[in-house]
Order: structure tokens, then C-alpha cells, then sequence
């Protein structure tokens, strides 16, 4: 406990774990004579992200540029500007509070079909799931946040004769940050879910999810492997930039310094 | 209990706007059956029927709490057709993923708390495990476990279920078993402690607050974990199941029905696991986090 | 120990002798509906049983490969199409047929008149649904045929991944769809759409029809000779359970229904579909028919730019279990 951890040995750490699971596996699949069909060896994987790099990419584009980032976005900036407004009304606030947080626990990744039906099937139906995935728990998050300073803090403000506007912009916004990214990060994991289910419903003929789903049925399975790599660096990624945004941007909280 | 008429009035409006929004949007239909008919349509006709239609865009609400109480009260909990029989088997998905989840979740908390190189090797994992859209990973999971001889998808959904729900259960141990200060650590050395004695006697105890803590939100997880499970893995049953079977057969209110019961079940299993953390805290002598 | 042995060997002699039937399990390609009923009758009605099997069916759905059921040791036996267990088998999945019970194809592209398509003529530049999964072959090799591209380049047709339901049809956001004689269609006029407001165009009177619901089984499951005699027992049932369900419709859909465990399936559509299905059977005795099979091959060969197959397949099929399930 009393020595700290190196940086080399932050990295080097677990991507020893992950590479030793990869050989592992390799070896696994090799000596046991695994069907390729139920589970193809990380080298197979390797060859088909090398092999397939355009469809990859079209995928991806489809799936996580226009599906769930469209998505993320509709749905945070909703959330963002719902929250101020009722945060301005004491009464709609113990209204919605509730119920808002009601509907964030709700698996609301079963509105994907209805979805598909109003929207039609390429991606705008994919972002409105995603948006409505995200638009609780963001919700949720933000009115913590703005609830998140003290009388003491408030109080001050008042001593300047600062308005609600000014308050809101110089103290209760700042003061909430932190948990406006903490929304983001669960969201950023619920927006990739919500963008991939909603694609076996109905899709156009590109997409993770339909990629997943089709190459599935022709026992391509390197293939969508293949797909699933993709979408964890796309998610891990994802999470890495908004922790490193945060950390610019929250440079002052205490859970940024130690 | 001041939050009551605030809730109700947001309900309310809520229902209003439905209302609104199933009249509009189901109109579509209704002009178009008249069309290819050759018929004209009167506004109390295109009221009546966008109220009414078997396979609207957006049922009414009153069409979804008939179809949900046709569906739980009016049928034999036995039956196939009945929502609280399938809600059972979501439910049985979610408390074996949720018991999962807590064990996985405790035990790897352990791991990452009593050695470094497990923490070090472990956490980044664990964190990179839930930015992973598990959805991609459930035809893989059903592969797998069918391989390996499982039979049922019962395992392949409480797995897919436990993956969701372990995360929150490690964060909160490896916060609650890392909660006791230098000091008390010290006093513990001055006994002459041993490791194991630090940890059953220290560590356990004072990581209790910050586990029933994260039960809600375990429990929560797990609960969409299994949803999303029966919609990705062709289950016939539960609750994830009967929205995709509604979607299937062309028949909206079984899916609707079905995405309400979700939420009356998901509401009532938090509520449940909220009450008993709210038990077990003021067991514990009320000590707040 | 010995007696450990003796035992053991006891045991052995029961589960092969006359106390326990051989057990199959059979995986179904799509949920339980009358498009299978002749299974399911031979199970109600004992023709299993008859022949000293315990049948087990599974049901399938939108996210089951059959063949990778059977590759992971779930089932004995499948229901698959051709064209998908072609492609598997290509892609390393050595599945063989064993019996083909349903002589034609029941495959269709249903489209709305008001999209003002009148023949295949009018495709270009419309949007098409179909179902992928392993069923988007016929599809391909036909829009190969007609030479019209599918990935969305100029003078092609734009491919839309359809659902499990015909909504991309009501709601137009597809000129056509595809659809089975036996059930989506139906479900179509259910929605209240007119025949008369319909055009469809059977895969079989375009001459790109392939082999629907077969029975396949591993390769290397027939070196066994014990599992031959076990399969030919089990095809001879189950021709038995065809037989019945087609002469009783009726009946045969309540069985349907019995085994549903879904309870979204009425009565009326299962009877129907059972009327339909049993025109696909006519002409069959569930013995492959190697003409239709090779017609199959050959469509699935010609499949434009991105053939399904890319060689002909050897062994694919065997005429040996249903020739001892005739005698």
C-alpha cells in the first residue's frame, strides 16, 4: 500500500492480463479444435479487422456517428435544457424529479421496436432511441448537480445581488459539471447499446448491429467479432474522451486533485 | 408526502399529451384505409377510430391499461398470455443475474482491494467491461453456453443480466473496503492483527453501508440486463420476449403491454431493494455515508 | 470394482436396449407455427413414439442459427433452408441433407400497388425489405439475375433489413416486402390491405425458387450407423406427421397451438397456414429431389457479383436415410 503505482505499471499491468487471455484463447481454441463457427481464435479476428476495414468503417459510421452521437447529443441537450427550466420551478421539480427518476431505471431499450416503426428504419430511428435513453439519466444527473451547492454558497451570491441567470452561470452550472459528466459517461455506454439493438429491427443493409446480426446467420463469426472489437475501443474511447474533457474542464473539484 | 400533487399533475399531463400524440399520429392510418375505401372521413370518425385501431402507431392510454389488465387480472397466472407469468420469468432472470452480479462483484472487489497487482490488473478491465455494448456480445453468450451444454437460455440471460449489475456492487465495495482511515488501520497494527483479521474485522464491516448502497442500483441493471437479454437472445418467454413476439406478430399491444409491466416490475424491484437497504442501514445504527 | 464395471455395463445395455427410446432433438429455424406442424403431429400422435424415439423440438427464432445449435452439440437434427445450409457449409459447418419435405417454395415479395410497381421491371430506384439472417440469399441471387445492384448504387434497388413483422409495408417505408405465403402475407390482409391493393411476385414463378425447410444433420454424425438407423426412423415419423397434418388442417393447428409457448398465435392464421403450407409439400415424399436441388445450386452460383457460393458443394445432401426410411 505504501508504494504508488508507476506509470509503466499502470499500463503495463493490464494490457499483460489482456494479451495473456489472447494467448490463452489462441491456444484454446487451437488445441481443443473449437469449431470456428462457435468461437473463432484472436488471429482470425485480427485477419477479418484487417481484411474488412472499409465495411468496418461504413459500420461504424452508420452505427456510432450517426446513430448514437446524433442520439447522445438530442438527448443531453434536451436533458440540459429541460433541467434548467424546471429548475426554475419549485413545483415542477418535485413533480418530475420522481418520475424522472423512474423512467432511468426503466429498460427503455424496449421503446427500440416501436421506435423503428415511427421512424422508419435508418438511423434517425436509431438516434431516437438512443435520445430517449440518455435523456433520463442526464436529466437525472444535471438536477443533482444544480442541487449540488450548499446555503452557505447560495447565500453569498445573494449578498452580491447576483440573479438567478448569474447565479446559475457563475455557481449552480459550475457546481454541477461534475455530475453532468458522470451522466455522460453512463450515457455514452447506453447510447452504443441503444444504437446496436435498435438495428435488429429493421435496418438499412450497413450498421454494427445489422452487421452483427447477419454475419451471425452466416456463421461468420471472426466477422462479428470483428464488430465487437470495434465497439469496445469505440466505447472505451468514448469514455476516455469525456474523462479527459472532465478533467480539463472540473480541474478544480477535489476529485480531479489528490 | 408534499411531492404528491406535484407527481400526479406531471402524470396528468403527461396522459394529456398522449392523447394528443396517439390521435395525431394514428390519424395517418385512418386517412389511408379511407383512401384506398374511397371514403370520406368526418372528425368524430377519425376521434372514434384513432382510438381504437388494433394496430396503432400509439395506442391510447386507456387501450394499454385494458390490454394490461386483460392480460394480469383477467388471465390465470399460469397462462402463456399472462403478464404476470412472463413478468416470473424476467424476474427470475433478474434476481439469478442480480445474485451473480454481487458475487462476482464482491468477490473481485476483494481481489482488487487486498492486492495491488490485482487492482492493477483488474480496474482498468472492469471499467472497459461496461463500456462494452454487452447487446453485441449476447448471440456470442447464447453460442457459448449452448456449447458448452447449458440447455436452457436461463444462464446466457442471467449472465448477460450480471454483467450489467456487478459494476456498481465493485465500485461501491472497492470504496467501502478501502473507507477505513490510516488511524483505525494503525490501531488494528497495535493489536497485532493479522491481514485476515483486518479484513473480516475492519474492512467487512465498514464496507457494509456502501454495499447495500449499491444493491438499488445493482438490482436496477440487472433488471435491464435481462430485458435486453430476451430481446437479443430469441427468448419465447419473459417480459424482453413478449415485446419482441409483439413486434413479430405484428401486434403492438402485447408490446406495449409488455414495456408497461417492465416498468411496474422494475419500480416495484427497487422499491423492495430500496426498503430493505433503508432496513438494513437503520439495523446498522443509521450511519449515513 | 468389477462390480462397479458390470453395473456400468448394465446401464449401458438398458439406455441402447428396449427400455429407453433413442433420444432426438430437433431445432427448428423460426418460432412454433404450423409451417412445422408435421413434426409437432408426429410428436402429439405418438408416430415417434412408434418408432421407439424421444423427440425433442426445439423452437428457434429471429436470433437462433440453426447450424450453430447443431455445431454446438444442441440438436440431432435441423430445420434450415438450403441456401443458408449451403453458406454454412462453405463457411466451415458440414451440414448435410437428409429429407426435404417441402417440394416448393413459399417465398414472395409483396408490394403495395400505389408504389406503382407493375413487374420487376420497376424495381430500380424502389426500396425492397428483406430478411437477412441467412435468408437474404433467394433475395440476392434474384436481384443477380434481374442484374440490378443492391448496394445502393445508381440504377439498383435499395435494400431495406425488414423486422420480424410487415410494418416497413404499412407504414410505406418499403415499395415491397418480403413475405411467406403461409404467414406474412396474411398478416398484411389481417392489417386491413386489400389482396386487391397487392402485387406479389412468387420466388417460384420467377424461376429463382430454392429449397425451403429441409432436414439437415452433421457430416460427420453419418459415419454412425446406429444414428442412420436412428435419422431414417426419425424421417419416416416425421413424413407420417406431414401426412396427418396436411389431410387435417384443423387438428393440426390446435397441436401448433398446444406447443406455443409464446400464446401470441390464433387459431385462424394457424389453420390457415397449414393450408398453405400443405400446397408446398404436394409432390413431395421427403426424399430430395436432386433436380430441384441442383437448380438450387446453380441459382445460388449465378448470384451476380457477390455469389452466396462460391463452389459447387460435394456431398451436400444424402439420398440414403430417406431410401431406408422408404423401404
Amino acid at each position: 500500500m505504501t508504494r504508488s503505482d508507476t506509470r509503466a505499471e499502470q499500463v503495463l499491468w493490464p494490457l499483460g492480463f489482456g494479451l495473456l487471455v489472447l494467448v490463452l484463447w489462441e491456444v484454446g481454441v487451437r488445441l481443443f479444435g473449437v469449431s470456428p463457427a462457435i468461437l473463432p481464435p484472436p488471429s482470425a479476428i485480427l485477419a477479418a479487422i484487417l481484411s474488412s476495414g472499409p465495411t468496418l468503417w461504413e459500420d461504424w459510421v452508420q452505427t456510432v456517428v450517426k446513430g448514437a452521437l446524433n442520439g447522445l447529443w438530442m438527448g443531453t441537450l434536451a436533458a440540459l435544457i429541460l433541467a434548467v427550466i424546471i429548475d426554475r420551478f419549485v413545483f415542477l421539480k418535485r413533480g418530475l424529479l420522481p418520475v424522472a427518476n423512474f423512467f432511468a431505471a426503466l429498460p427503455i431499450v424496449g421503446l427500440a421496436p416501436i421506435m423503428v416503426m415511427w421512424f422508419g428504419f435508418d438511423w434517425q430511428s436509431k438516434a431516437a432511441v438512443v435520445a430517449v435513453m440518455v435523456f433520463f439519466p442526464m436529466l437525472v444527473n444535471i438536477l443533482g448537480g444544480l442541487a449540488a451547492v450548499d446555503m452557505m454558497q447560495r447565500d453569498l451570491m445573494r449578498t452580491y445581488a447576483a440573479s438567478h441567470t448569474q447565479t446559475l452561470l457563475k455557481l449552480r452550472g459550475p457546481a454541477a459539471l461534475p455530475f453532468l459528466f458522470n451522466g455522460l459517461k453512463i450515457a455514452t455506454s447506453l447510447a452504443l447499446i441503444g444504437a446496436i439493438v435498435a438495428e435488429y429491427f429493421g435496418s438499412p443493409i450497413r450498421g454494427m448491429g445489422f452487421r452483427i446480426s447477419t454475419e451471425m446467420g452466416r456463421l461468420a463469426t471472426d466477422m462479428v467479432w470483428a464488430e465487437i472489437v470495434v465497439s469496445a475501443v469505440t466505447g472505451t474511447a468514448l469514455y476516455g474522451i469525456v474523462s479527459a474533457i472532465e478533467k480539463r474542464v472540473t480541474f478544480w473539484h477535489p476529485s480531479q486533485r489528490g | 408526502m408534499k411531492n404528491i400533487l406535484p407527481i400526479v399533475t406531471i402524470v396528468l399531463a403527461l396522459i394529456v399529451i398522449w392523447y394528443g400524440a396517439a390521435f395525431k399520429m394514428n390519424s395517418t392510418w385512418t386517412y389511408d384505409q379511407a383512401a384506398r375505401a374511397g371514403t370520406e372521413v368526418t372528425f368524430s370518425d377519425l376521434l372514434r377510430d384513432t382510438m381504437q385501431q388494433s394496430r396503432p402507431l400509439l395506442p391510447a392510454p386507456h387501450q394499454i391499461a385494458s390490454e394490461l389488465w386483460n392480460t394480469t387480472v383477467e388471465k390465470k397466472i399460469t397462462s402463456k398470455r399472462s403478464m404476470v407469468y412472463q413478468g416470473m420469468i424476467t424476474l427470475k432472470t433478474t434476481l439469478l443475474g442480480f445474485v451473480f452480479g454481487i458475487v462476482i462483484g464482491v468477490a473481485l472487489a476483494t481481489v482488487i482491494v487486498l492486492s495491488r497487482v490485482g487492482r492493477l490488473t483488474l480496474m482498468p478491465w472492469a471499467i472497459i467491461s461496461q463500456t462494452i455494448p454487452i447487446v453485441a456480445l449476447a448471440p456470442i453468450i447464447v453460442v457459448l453456453s449452448n456449447a458448452v451444454g447449458t440447455g436452457t437460455l436461463m444462464v446466457p440471460k442471467a449472465i448477460i443480466a450480471a454483467y450489467l449489475s456487478f459494476y456498481p456492487v465493485l465500485v461501491s465495495m472497492v470504496k467501502g473496503l478501502t473507507s477505513p482511515d490510516q488511524m483505525q488501520l494503525d490501531l488494528l497494527r497495535t493489536y497485532g492483527a493479522r491481514q485476515s483479521d483486518v479484513f473480516w474485522k475492519l474492512r467487512l464491516p465498514s464496507s457494509m453501508p456502501y454495499f447495500f448502497a449499491s444493491l438499488k442500483v445493482a438490482v436496477a441493471a440487472s433488471f435491464v440486463g435481462a430485458v435486453v437479454a430476451e430481446l437479443s437472445t430469441s427468448a419465447i418467454s419473459g417480459l424482453g420476449a413478449r415485446m419482441l413476439i409483439g413486434s413479430q406478430f405484428g401486434e403492438p399491444m402485447i408490446m406495449w403491454a409488455a414495456l408497461f409491466a417492465a416498468a411496474i416490475l422494475a419500480g416495484l424491484l427497487i422499491f423492495l431493494v430500496g426498503s430493505f437497504e433503508k432496513a438494513a442501514r437503520h439495523l446498522m445504527g443509521g450511519r449515513a455515508l | 470394482m468389477k462390480k462397479l464395471l458390470t453395473s456400468a455395463a448394465a446401464l449401458a445395455a438398458m439406455s441402447s436396449g428396449a427400455f429407453a427410446a433413442d433420444d432426438v432433438t430437433l431445432q427448428l429455424k423460426w418460432v412454433t407455427q404450423a409451417q412445422f406442424a408435421g413434426y409437432y403431429v408426429a410428436l402429439e400422435k405418438g408416430f415417434y413414439e412408434a418408432e421407439d424415439l424421444n423427440v425433442t423440438i426445439k423452437p428457434g427464432g429471429p436470433d437462433v442459427a440453426p447450424v450453430q445449435v447443431l455445431l454446438g452439440g444442441g440438436a440431432d437434427v435441423m430445420v434450415d433452408w438450403m441456401p443458408s445450409a449451403l453458406a454454412a457449409r462453405e463457411n466451415g459447418a458440414p451440414v448435410v441433407n437428409i429429407a426435404q419435405p417441402y417440394k416448393s417454395s413459399g417465398m414472395m415479395l409483396t408490394c403495395l400497388k400505389e408504389s406503382g410497381i407493375t413487374g420487376p421491371e420497376d424495381f430500380p430506384g424502389k426500396t425492397l425489405g428483406v430478411w437477412f439472417y441467412g435468408n437474404e440469399y433467394p433475395f440476392l441471387s434474384w436481384m443477380g439475375k434481374l442484374g440490378l445492384a443492391t448496394d445502393g448504387s445508381e440504377g439498383g434497388v435499395t435494400v431495406l433489413k425488414q423486422g420480424f413483422n410487415v410494418d416497413p409495408l404499412l407504414q410505406k417505408q418499403a415499395a415491397c416486402i418480403s413475405t411467406m405465403t403461409y404467414n406474412e402475407y396474411w398478416q398484411v390482409i389481417d392489417a386491413g390491405i386489400s389482396a386487391d391493393d397487392l402485387i406479389t411476385f412468387k420466388y417460384e414463378d420467377q424461376g429463382v425458387a430454392t429449397l425451403e425447410d429441409g432436414l439437415y444433420v452433421l457430416e460427420d454424425s453419418l459415419s454412425d450407423d446406429a444414428f442412420k438407423d436412428k435419422m431414417a426412423r426419425f424421417v419416416k415419423a416425421s413424413m407420417a406427421g406431414w401426412t396427418y397434418a396436411a389431410a387435417n388442417p384443423e387438428e393440426a393447428a390446435e397441436i401448433v397451438l398446444d406447443y406455443d409457448e409464446t400464446g401470441a398465435q390464433t387459431m385462424t392464421h394457424q389453420v390457415r397456414m397449414m393450408t398453405e403450407v400443405a400446397k408446398l409439400l404436394e409432390g413431395s415424399d421427403g426424399s430430395l429431389d436432386v433436380a430441384d436441388y441442383e437448380r438450387t445450386v446453380a441459382s445460388l452460383l449465378s448470384g451476380g457479383s457477390d455469389p452466396v457460393i462460391t463452389k459447387e458443394p460435394v456431398g451436400a445432401y444424402t439420398l440414403e436415410i430417406t431410401d431406408a426410411a422408404m423401404k
